[in-house]
């Protein structure tokens, strides 16, 4: 029972024996049980897509397979403490499977934010109602097997002034759930960061769910910076109400292989969404990010900025998914993807994916993939900067101007990495 | 340190290739400290390969020699002819989108000055000059040449002269596309730079940039040569009669 998948013609298996465990000893109730089962019952038997699908095009599935069983309780290493160094209105840490550090501030505490472990938390409202089990296998996986958790939860009206940050650390396995419920006119910053990998192994499947109520204001930063050799799959959904307006920030670093599945439902009357991102790969590092702007109210708008630069043999593929429903008319949707190659062994490709079933909207989407300017290389010399560092400068502008649109915290984050990650080229 | 009597740059039968073809046929230069020549001739004779090669665009094969104060610097990268005191104001310049012109200018200038300046002083530095050319400081928080105009540009390559006090400056129609007041700016420039001893060249084809910056020499260039050098007058001549009777001349030349 316990075989790991293979390529026999019979369809594999997912041993997933330890659920009812699982469940009982984080103190959960049925009905998150009846969830985890019902996700469980989508993977009998395990139907991996098809490669010819987009989205599994780029990247072969069966790397984010587990190779042991998630439901398995034995302990795991907790990973590194975390020395706080900035004012945040909360700070979770997950990490060993389960929420080990909280600290919410007297403000926000004050305020009536909530941090729960999500394995006790009511939100019975929420999980699963943006990423299901039918999203797909690794979504279903971890609606399954998910082992440490953490509802966020800003009242209505509450204005955060410091941000939200959550670290995931990657252990051998390690399959995250983040919820996140932004109640009216709430207006705040949450960044998930995602560390670690003990050393070079690691498998990541994490999914996160947000909910920005009507009037929200809510800027999302997903980092990831695993160690070399993690592979993971993150994938983000967040739901936008009426007026609410939803900034996300991705920023892609590290592991070996990554799989992003981010985007963001507009489901109400002038919902507004800005996706901005970098992915800086190098080495044989192979990224592959899907974002999708689902417009299903009228009058919304959707921009995306998408940016990656490749060094070494290092891979990017991006989709974007632009849909607007039929009745969705008086919309925006703007999306640009540009890559940067920084050696002769560096690939990218870019596929813009657009739905538009209504006539009344404006939408527009561009994408390049290029090498270095040589003209540009040229100037810089010419003006003392030796190659390597008139490179950086051209790769610190090209991801500077998305940088630019980024919330203060995030940025200063962001730009910190990139400046690491040029000067170890 | 070089002396005085010695050229701070001088070229000798330089030949250059853009692929298969030969656009630069033999020129040989020298230009003295403080010295100001002209290079002048039609579009397309190969004013621009010439001073892109001098200065190590890798697109171009050169052949020849080429000195900074004594030094052979022929086959030095282009960044280590800029720390050794050359530069070149770009007929095009290019526009590095995201690096603002106060940050490129710091880079540039610690590493052709080899030190990092304090930021303060670097900045009460760059803003003195940019009054000079009377730019706005909200210029320096531009991102570097992108979205400016052409006259922009070219003030650009001008602060950039004046930051970086190279010995021997290449200016490539730094007079082109300039309105009266730009050119008046850029002259002035230019003359500051010749009077603190710069060796520079100016190619361009028009004799406009010369009623406000005195050449000591000048250079008529077609088809890959240098067909006649005179003093000032030759520049008014090539106002007068442009370069139609100068054509048989570099035919015979070869
Ligand atoms: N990068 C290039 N590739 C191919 N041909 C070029 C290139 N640069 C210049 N040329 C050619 O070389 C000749 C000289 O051009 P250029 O040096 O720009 O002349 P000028 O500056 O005197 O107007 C022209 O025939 C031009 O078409
Ligand atoms: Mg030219």
């Amino acid at each position: 029972m316990a075989s790991r998948p293979t390529s026999e013609p019979s369809p594999p298996t997912l041993p997933l024996e330890h659920l009812a465990e699982l469940s009982s000893a984080a103190g959960e109730d049925r009905a998150l049980l009846a969830l985890r089962n019902q996700a469980r019952e989508s993977l009998t038997p395990l139907l991996l897509p098809d490669r010819a699908r987009h989205l599994w095009r780029y990247t072969d599935p069966t790397r984010f397979l587990p190779d042991t069983d998630p439901t398995d309780l034995t302990p795991t290493d907790v990973g590194p403490t975390w020395r706080l160094e900035e004012p945040l209105s909360v700070a979770g840490l997950l990490a060993g499977g389960a929420l080990r550090v909280v600290e919410v501030d007297a403000h926000a505490r004050k305020a009536g934010v909530v941090v729960e472990d999500l394995h006790t938390a009511q939100a019975s409202e929420f999980l699963g109602k943006a990423v299901s089990e039918s999203h797909g296998f690794v979504e279903a996986i971890n609606t399954a097997a998910w082992r440490g958790g953490v509802l966020v939860r800003v009242p209505a009206g509450i204005e955060l002034e410091h941000p939200i940050r959550l670290r995931i650390v990657a252990g051998p396995l390690t399959v995250p759930r983040v919820l996140v419920v932004a109640g009216e006119g709430s207006s705040f910053e949450i960044i998930e960061g995602h560390v670690g990998g003990d050393g070079s192994r690691g498998k990541v499947l994490g999914v996160t769910e947000i909910f920005a109520e009507s009037r929200a204001n809510v800027r999302y930063g997903l980092v990831q910076r695993w160690d070399p050799g993690v592979v993971g799959h993150l994938t983000t959904r967040a739901r936008v109400a009426a007026g609410a307006r939803f900034q996300m920030s991705l920023a892609s670093f590290g592991g070996s292989t990554f799989k992003a599945d981010v985007g963001a439902i507009l489901a109400g009357e002038g919902a507004e969404v800005e996706t901005t991102g970098v992915a800086m790969g190098g080495d044989e590092q192979h990224f592959d990010h899907h974002t999708e702007h689902i417009h299903e109210a009228g009058k919304t708008l959707s921009n995306l900025d998408f940016k990656v630069a490749l060094t070494h043999a290092a891979r990017s593929a991006y989709t974007g998914m632009i849909r607007i429903a039929r009745h969705a008319g008086g919309s925006e949707a703007y999306q640009e993807n540009r890559n940067l190659l920084l050696s002769h062994d560096a690939r990218a490709e870019s596929i813009p994916e657009l739905e538009i079933l209504t006539d009344d909207v404006r939408c527009s989407h561009g994408a390049t993939v290029a090498p270095i300017d040589p003209e540009q290389l040229f100037y810089l010399q010419s003006r003392g900067l030796a190659n390597l560092q008139a490179m950086r400068v051209i790769v610190y502008g090209f991801l500077d101007q998305t940088l630019a649109r980024l919330p203060q915290t995030t940025r200063e984050r962001i730009e910190a990495l990139v400046a690491a990650r040029l000067h170890t080229e | 340190m070089s002396d005085s009597s010695q050229p701070v740059f001088s070229c000798k039968d330089v030949h250059v290739w853009i692929a298969d073809k030969e656009v630069v046929k033999g020129v040989d230069l020298e230009i003295s400290a403080g010295e100001i020549h002209a290079i002048m001739g039609p579009n397309g004779s190969g004013k621009s390969t010439l001073a892109n090669a001098l200065m190590g665009h890798p697109a171009y094969t050169l052949e020849g020699t080429v000195k900074l104060a004594g030094e052979d610097v022929t086959s030095l990268s282009p960044d280590e002819k800029a720390r050794k005191g050359m530069f070149l104001a770009f007929q095009y310049p290019v526009a590095v989108p995201g690096v603002t012109v106060a940050s490129f200018l710091r880079a540039a200038v610690s590493a052709v000055r080899g030190t990092e300046t304090p930021v303060r002083e670097f900045r009460k530095e760059l803003l003195s000059r940019m009054e000079d050319l009377a730019m706005d400081p909200a210029f320096a928080g531009r991102y570097l040449n992108d979205g400016f105009s052409g006259g922009e540009k070219k003030r650009l390559e001008i602060l950039q002269l004046l930051m970086l006090k190279p010995r021997f400056a290449l200016l490539d129609e730094t007079d082109s596309g300039l309105d009266i007041d730009a050119l008046k700016v850029v002259a002035e420039g230019i003359n500051a730079a010749a009077s603190q001893d710069v060796g520079m060249v100016l190619v361009t084809h028009y004799q406009r940039l010369l009623n406000y910056v005195r050449p000591h020499v000048v250079h008529v260039f077609m088809d890959g040569r240098i067909v006649r050098t005179g003093g000032p007058e030759l520049a008014l001549e090539l106002e007068e009669r442009g370069y139609d009777w100068l054509e048989p001349a570099a035919a015979g030349g070869v």
